[in-house]
């Protein structure tokens, strides 16, 4: 594998991300949001003397998981068949590069244009509330997040290419992420809410289940970043946190990272099996 | 006699003389033994075995800087068994283990005691008061034994005592400070820690609590059993745990809460069962609630409190009723003065600084999770949002209000100065936020730059 190559692509796809609209629209839509919710903490700290973190951070996860799957799954869905549609895939393909080396490329690209997305809304966001003292006191605290947000794009970001490894057309594909944005943010939670609720499911199969969306995994995984415990999810997080005690992260992250490796890997085994690209 | 010889001789007496002094060590049991009423032992640095038992009236014990008795992990270390007796300054550590035994650093039996500027460490139980009424227990530090908390001793109780001043006190890795039928106290300005109720009340009338900083307990104040208690200026932030409460009442009367501040708990405010009388009161006024998973829940039966001029900022759930349903009997505003909530959305059409429109709480999610606590665990995820937002859309799922406050305010009042918040490090802070900004700038940077061994069409 020559490094040289993969570098190449990936800087091909980094400044194809900064010409993708949907992209900017949504990067700029996060750093915007970011920067409102720092600045609503700030009146409070003004207000009341306190700096209210806890709370800014519970609603920067809240826009995390919003929006970041969006961004991830969209640049994601539109990669491979995007690149198909206008037939710069097969003129890729023509050249004396291995399939491996172009995924790889492409994947790097994305990801790398997702961190500095972002880096760019955390950073925005941690700088007001830092000069208007309402900053975190751990700020260890809010680096975590960032990372964890960066993990959660990952996953978006594989199931996306996964997605478009599947299809032919980029309209299609971001569809079909489109439709799986909106099951991973609000179909999957109201359904095993209302599961919950018609079943009367005991609390160990509950957060179990759970486990299977990787939104409330990254979730619980921010939550217990920034309180050490997952009181405020009620007695389901309050017997994770007793059940499985110190191994609780390992679990989120072995999860997120599941969740990353494996949608990658059958899109990259599709990309390398396709006969008619 | 040469002089050099005549020197040393004289050099070998003096240090004889000083070491004579040295090796006979200062005797606390004789001197106790020895102390007739109203004399003053003045303790020497030194490390002195306990257990040690004062039983003179009108003793003064007073440590110099380095004066340690120490128990050696059996029993009480320090008992006073004789009225109006000062302990000062001294350091008392390493009780024994014992909850049945009830093992203290500092046992006091006697009435009038007065207990200051002790440091015990390593103790089971700190200062243990029984039937000593009339006492005084001022700036001590008391730091508990590393364990888990049911097995932990009270930094302070207070049993059977009243009229005790505790003021100034520090109080750590605990369990309680717990006053049993123990009326007419004051406790001031201490700083509770890390333990389970940072301040507990049982069958103790008559409370005043001013200006205590109760951080990072599993309950700030619990209240039990008791009839009048005034809350002034107190700081109660960051309890947390399963039953994590900021202020809790229970089976209380005539409770006048004024200016506290009441931050990032799990629950700021618990009311069950509290007044008790049909004549009593619970009024809570001025106080500022803020950042909590949920501001105030109440047990359906909770009647006749009275909620005037609060902050509520930014709780995740202003009000909670355990179990679900919907407040009555309640007064959320005095003389047409209701209190500030952060989530209402009215206006102030007259300019009276308050509200047309009455603040109701109401939401799907929450009254759901009420039903369904198990449902928590859908926190935070933007599907609660859609449920709210569904259900505002379609009334028709809109659950009741939960309670409404008619007159709520247009902006949050002053509220009282307590010390002993903590600031966020600005520098860190800046650096880390910088940092972000500046790994941003390094990946648009390398997606900008034109890579020199890509030779492809512009």
């Amino acid at each position: 594998m020559s490094l040289t190559t993969v570098w190449i692509l990936t800087q091909k796809e980094l400044r194809d991300a900064l010409r993708n609209r949907w992209f900017l629209l949504y990067a700029a839509a996060f750093a915007v949001l970011a920067l409102a919710f720092s600045y609503l903490a700030l009146a409070g700290a003004g207000m009341v003397g306190f700096a209210g973190f806890g709370r800014t951070a519970a609603s920067l996860i809240n826009l995390v998981l919003l929006i970041v799957p969006l961004m991830a799954l969209t640049v994601g869905a539109q990669s491979l068949a995007g690149e198909w549609e206008r037939g710069t895939l097969a003129y890729l393909l023509a050249q004396p590069v291995h399939r491996y080396e172009i995924f790889l490329g492409k994947y790097l690209g994305l990801a790398l244009s997702l961190l500095a997305a972002l880096a760019l809304g955390f950073g925005i966001s941690g700088l007001v509330m830092a000069i208007g003292g309402a900053g975190a006191t751990d700020p260890g605290q809010y680096l975590q997040l960032t990372w964890l947000a960066f993990l959660l794009s990952l996953a978006m970001l594989s199931v996306g290419f996964l997605v478009s490894s599947l299809t032919r057309r980029a309209s299609v594909a971001v569809g079909i992420g489109l439709f799986l944005w909106l099951i991973f943010v609000f179909l999957g939670d109201l359904g095993m809410m209302g599961t919950s609720m018609a079943l009367r499911v005991p609390i160990a199969n509950l957060f179990i289940m759970s486990l299977t969306n990787p939104l409330q995994v990254f979730k619980m995984a921010a939550i217990l970043d920034i309180r050490a415990t997952l009181d405020i999810l009620g007695p389901a997080g309050i017997y994770a946190v007793q059940r499985y005690g110190a191994a609780l992260l390992g679990i989120f992250l072995a999860v997120l990272a599941l969740w990353i490796v494996i949608p990658a890997l059958l899109a990259y085994l599709r990309l390398a099996t396709r006969g008619d690209w | 006699m040469p002089r050099p010889l005549l020197l040393a001789i004289l050099l070998l007496t003096l240090l004889a003389s000083v070491t004579a002094a040295q090796s006979a060590p200062f005797d606390l049991a004789a001197a106790l033994a020895a102390a007739q009423p109203g004399d003053t032992i003045v303790v020497p640095p030194g490390v002195y075995a306990g257990p040690v038992v004062v039983d003179v009236p009108g003793l003064t014990l007073e440590g110099q800087e380095g004066a340690v008795i120490d128990g050696g992990g059996l029993g009480d270390v320090v008992t006073i068994t004789a009225p109006d007796v000062i302990l000062r300054g001294l350091t008392i550590r390493h009780s024994g283990k014992s909850l049945d035994q009830e093992h203290a650093g500092i046992t006091g039996k006697a009435p009038r005691l007065l207990i200051e500027n002790n440091q015990l460490e390593d103790v089971l139980f700190g200062i243990y008061l029984k039937e000593a009424p009339d006492s005084v227990l001022r700036s001590n530090r008391v730091t508990g034994m590393d364990l888990p908390i049911s097995r932990r001793g009270d930094g302070v109780r207070i049993w059977q005592s009243p009229g005790a001043l505790v003021e100034g006190n520090y109080v750590y890795d605990t369990r309680d400070v717990v006053m049993w039928f123990a009326s007419d106290a004051v406790l001031r300005g201490n700083v509770i820690e890390n333990g389970r109720y940072g301040l507990h009340f049982m069958f103790s009338d008559n409370q005043t609590v001013e200006e205590n900083i109760l951080r990072s307990n599993s309950v700030g104040a619990y209240l039990m059993y008791s009839r009048g208690l005034t809350m002034t200026n107190n700081l109660l932030l960051d309890n947390y745990g399963p039953s994590g409460y900021g202020v809790a009442l229970k089976d209380v009367d005539d409770v006048h809460a004024v200016g506290n501040r009441i931050v990032n708990n799990r629950v700021g405010i618990y009311v069950d069962n509290s007044p008790r009388e049909g004549d009593a009161f619970v009024i809570f006024e001025d106080n500022l609630t803020a950042y909590n998973e949920i501001g105030i829940e109440m047990l359906p039966s909770v009647s006749r409190n009275v909620y005037t001029n609060n902050i509520f900022q930014e709780n995740r759930e202003q009000v909670a009723i355990a179990g679900g349903g919907e407040l009555r009997g309640n007064d959320w505003a005095r003389a047409g003065w209701g209190n500030y909530w952060s989530d209402y959305a009215g206006f102030d059409a007259d300019g009276d600084l308050v509200g047309d429109l009455p603040y109701r709480s109401t939401s799907l999610y929450e009254n759901l999770m009420e039903k369904y606590p198990n449902l928590r665990l859908f926190q935070l995820s933007p599907a609660t949002d859609a449920l709210d937002l569904a259900a505002r859309a379609f009334p028709l799922f809109q659950p009741r209000a939960k309670m409404a406050d008619e007159f709520p305010l247009m902006t949050p009042p002053e509220p009282a100065a307590v010390p002993g918040v903590p600031e966020p490090p600005l520098l860190i802070n800046l650096a880390a936020a910088l940092g972000m900004l500046a790994l941003a700038g390094v990946v648009l940077f390398l997606g900008i730059r034109r890579p020199g061994a890509s030779r492809r069409n512009p």
